[in-house]
């Protein structure tokens, strides 16, 4: 594999037949290559999936405008802090996709998931209105609602609108109809229910607590503790802090009675009326660097009593009572 | 002492400047990284993890280019025996790389608000995709950065019909790059299409590029620091080029097993990809023959340290960790797992990473006039970095197979409360490496910034600066049977971790029980890393027990040893 000094080494030849050799197996690749994406395979085609009215390709730009992949894996490519997005879809559902999206911070409550299945077009998507059927038809998100739902999780709150929220969701239902080869392997076992293979129990118990302190032990017994659950079980505490800090609403510490200024620029008192209104109809009067349409219309969700407990609750978390 | 004859050759000090200034922010992004996993709360709002882990990879790639072209201007000269083509050029080169780097940094946070820039369909201030995450401005920029290297370097270099192997190495080495690069600059809808693309650039970068100028330079390299005959090593370079398109041009494949490409690239990926390792196999192979061709004192140690630990970890990083994955009946389980990211750090920062920092260990002493400078930091450096690169491939690989087991085998998919804790002692053992890394790296940027500017330098140093090693023991010369017995261990740890990837197949290990995996992931990491270590310990103190270098020793210039 050397050429001593002063021998006849034909560099010449040697470069042409390895040059041969290189263009035969650049032919291979090309071939390989024209035979992978010939719409006969029936393979998925972003342009031909959407959802809610947007179409794949729309949710690929925000994919890539939020660089998911800087976090996330898709295709098993990306980095590794996130879980893989390729099947998500298919396992969770679009309701809960539309209900954790917008509030990343905190994971979506069986009650958030419901409020997102009233809208008709998610319904639809979904398959169901009911969430009881949704849970049944998508046990990975029964799982995530049953053991997370409620809690803080590690994905930072993004920035979303409602139309970035939908076109992603209609990126990741192509994602998920994406024919991958069998990868990820199918596994044999259930994690959750087979004991013996839980990698390390002790660890799983040490990250239950959340940012929100669980509720629910004992029966809330005055107004504002009763709202207080029911805030949590709605999934309200996902997107406000029952502190003064901005998650993707306001916070609810000290907001009672404050003086906010609106879009079109007149202002309002924060009292009763205003946050029935705002909870009932979000959008009816949106506070100035808010966007409006991210948070859902509790009306029909919640009844009137209901909506006064949780109103009685946020006055409790302070505030300038008049 | 040895000049430099060539005025043009000076150019690429800020290069390496440059480089070493990058490397330094890249790895104080990764160790932010590394606490970011730890603690994904940290920073959370203010800086996403995927920004920090934007600014890590891309810092990684422009440092590795700028220490690229520091070398090629460096060798230039020394290749076409005169003066480097357009010197104005190559200062503008350097100012728009410095524009790239600011204007990337900045550009990438941008990803928090979601905000790409999307102009004519195109992502004009970041692109969100994985390596690629450059927006299109820049990529712009780029592309024109890497014709002016071409202009550079091919009007630098002699005519075509003089030639030998390391100018055409070098030469093809690039034009390629350049043209490679073009297939990252589109919009793709089709998500399959785009990681067909994507991996064009990075993995013929990788594989097909940066390996071409590693092969090239390293041979000439060796060719300045033992004099070894140049048709030779030229050789050598012509053979690992081959090897290299040969295996690696179908070896791609092994990026579109999962992608949504049909199953027949299963079988080609595997196939040629798994001959991969060959070319790294003959320029470790070459590394030892070059550097016992006589057994005259090596006259500048730091440089020859990180070229060898470049080589070797070539061969591990590359080598070895990427045929146990290589396989679509490994890589369905370590694929999109922790146990890819062992590979790429110790193939990235060791093959090209460790190259650069020869390139200006060797160079900036040279062009600082100070041939004879105190090596004893270099050496404490290379150590600490070495090390600290092994024990991060280490925790990566085993918080991988935990990862792997937890995630795939039992299907536990919340990160937060099933997968990181499993993975909490890898974790944790990251930023533990990660500080030994950093500070060789703190070392290494402080001493190649000042060698040859400061004070005790310009006293005239000992003698013997380098204490000698008896040539007993580790000392004792290293023969050719002992450096394949080396290479045997390496490959029956690789073969190990193999196994034990494989073994994620196994119904048993299915059915959840995590023995077989976990055993063989331990035993087979912790023999790799610790062969590698050894063996680069036994070749270094080899090398270090032929004594100091006299003065009578130093040949007058670089230049006679091209002839």
């Amino acid at each position: 594999m050397s050429c001593p000094p002063g021998q006849r080494c034909e560099e010449g030849a040697k470069r042409r037949r390895a040059l041969l050799v290189l263009g035969t197996m650049g032919a291979i690749f090309l071939a390989l290559s024209a035979a992978s994406f010939v719409d006969s395979r029936g393979q998925a085609i972003p342009s031909q999936v959407s959802y809610a009215g947007y179409d794949a390709v729309e949710g690929k730009r925000v994919f890539q405008a939020y660089n998911c992949m800087g976090c996330h894996t898709i295709v098993g490519n990306g980095a590794y802090f996130g879980p893989d997005l390729t099947k998500l879809y298919g396992k969770v559902g679009p309701a809960w996709l539309e209900a954790f999206l917008p509030s990343a911070g905190a994971w979506p409550t069986s009650g958030a998931v419901a409020m997102q299945l009233r809208d008709g077009a998610i319904a639809d998507e979904s398959g169901t209105a009911s969430i009881d059927a949704y849970l049944e038809k998508y046990p990975d998100a029964a799982e995530r609602v049953a053991r997370r739902g409620g809690h803080a999780s590690l994905m930072p709150n993004l920035p979303l609108t409602r139309v970035e929220t939908q076109q992603l969701v209609a990126f990741l239902k192509y994602a998920s109809s994406i024919h991958t080869e069998g990868w990820p392997p199918k596994p044999k076992v259930d994690g959750l229910s087979f004991p013996q293979a839980r990698p390390m129990p002790a660890a799983l118990a040490s990250t239950a607590g959340g940012a929100i302190p669980a509720g629910g032990q004992a029966a809330a017994a005055s107004p504002a503790e009763q709202g207080a659950q029911l805030a949590r079980d709605t999934g309200c505490m996902a997107c406000h802090s029952a502190g003064t800090e901005r998650l993707v609403g306001p916070g609810w510490g000290g907001l009672y009675g404050t003086e906010e200024t609106l879009d079109d620029g007149s202002t309002i008192r924060v009292d009763e009326a205003y946050l029935t209104e705002s909870i009932l109809d979000p959008d009816a009067k949106v506070v100035k660097g808010y966007v409006p349409h991210v948070m859902p219309a509790y009306e029909g969700m919640l009844d009137a009593g209901q909506v006064e407990s949780i109103v009685t609750y946020i006055r409790s978390l302070g505030g300038d009572h008049p | 002492m040895i000049r430099i004859e060539y005025q043009t050759q000076r150019l690429s000090m800020r290069f390496f400047m440059l480089m070493l200034v990058l490397f330094f922010f890249q790895v104080a992004f990764g160790l932010l990284a590394a606490a970011q996993h730890i603690d994904p709360a940290l920073l959370a709002g203010q800086l996403n993890f995927n920004v920090v882990r934007a600014e890590h990879t891309n810092l990684g790639i422009l440092w590795v280019l700028s220490g690229f072209i520091g070398a090629i201007l460096f060798v230039g000269p020394l290749l076409s025996k005169r003066e480097l083509a357009a010197p104005g050029l190559i200062k503008f080169l350097f100012y728009a790389l410095l524009a790239i780097v600011v204007w990337n940094v900045a550009t990438q946070s941008l990803a928090q608000q979601g905000i790409a820039g999307w102009w004519q369909g195109q992502p004009m201030l970041h692109e969100g995709l994985e390596y690629l995450e450059a927006g299109r401005i820049v990529d712009v920029v780029i592309l024109v950065g890497f014709a002016i290297l071409c202009y550079v370097v091919l009007r630098t270099f002699p005519p075509v019909s003089e030639w030998n192997e390391i100018h055409w190495g070098l030469g093809i080495g690039v034009v390629a790059l350049t043209l490679v690069w073009i297939f990252g600059m589109f919009f793709v809808e089709r998500l399959d299409l785009q990681e067909y693309f994507r991996w064009y650039v990075v993995h013929y970068w990788v594989e097909g590029v940066w390996e071409v100028i590693h092969i090239s330079l390293v041979g000439f390299l060796l060719v300045l620091m033992f004099k070894a005959d140049v048709k030779s090593v030229g050789y050598a370079v012509f053979w690992g080029i081959s090897l290299v398109w040969l295996s690696g041009l179908i070896g791609n494949a092994h990026h579109y097993f999962w992608i949504g490409t049909p199953e027949v690239w299963q079988f080609w990926g595997s196939l040629f990809s798994a001959l991969e390792p060959l070319p790294l196999i003959f320029c470790f192979w070459h590394v030892y023959l070059d550097s016992h061709q006589d057994d005259k004192p090596v006259e500048n140690m730091p440089a020859f340290a990180f070229l060898l630990g470049s080589v070797v970890l070539e061969h591990v990083g590359a080598g070895i960790l990427g045929f146990t994955m290589t396989f679509a009946l490994t890589n369905l389980w370590s694929h999109g797992t922790w146990v890819t990211l062992s590979h790429a750090h110790l193939a990235l920062f060791g093959t090209f990473g460790m190259l650069g920092i020869a390139a200006a260990y060797y160079a900036v002493p040279l062009m600082r006039g100070k041939a004879n400078f105190d090596q004893r930091v270099g050496r404490l450096a290379f150590w600490l970095v070495f090390t600290g690169v092994l024990g991060l491939c280490f925790a990566f690989a085993i918080g991988g197979t935990v990862q792997v087991f937890v995630y795939r085998t039992l299907a536990l998919d919340w990160f937060g409360g099933d997968v990181a804790p499993a993975m909490q002692f890898a974790k944790v053992m990251v930023p533990v490496f990660g500080f030994v890394f950093a500070m060789g790296v703190c070392i290494l940027v402080y001493d190649l910034m000042t060698v040859g500017l400061r004070d005790r330098d310009s006293a005239e140093l000992p003698a013997a600066p380098v204490v000698p090693v008896a040539p007993t023991g580790w000392g004792r010369r290293l023969h050719g049977w002992e450096t394949g017995l080396w290479l045997l261990g390496m490959w029956f740890f690789g073969g190990v971790i193999t196994m034990g990837l494989l073994s994620f197949n196994l119904r048993t290990v299915a059915e959840g029980s995590m023995m077989l995996p976990y055993l063989m992931g331990g035993v087979g990491y912790t023999g790799l890393l610790l062969v590698t270590l050894g063996f680069v310990m036994r070749f270094l103190r080899s090398l270090e027990a032929r004594g100091p270098v006299g003065a009578a020793q130093v040949p007058a210039t670089v230049a006679a040893a091209t002839a």
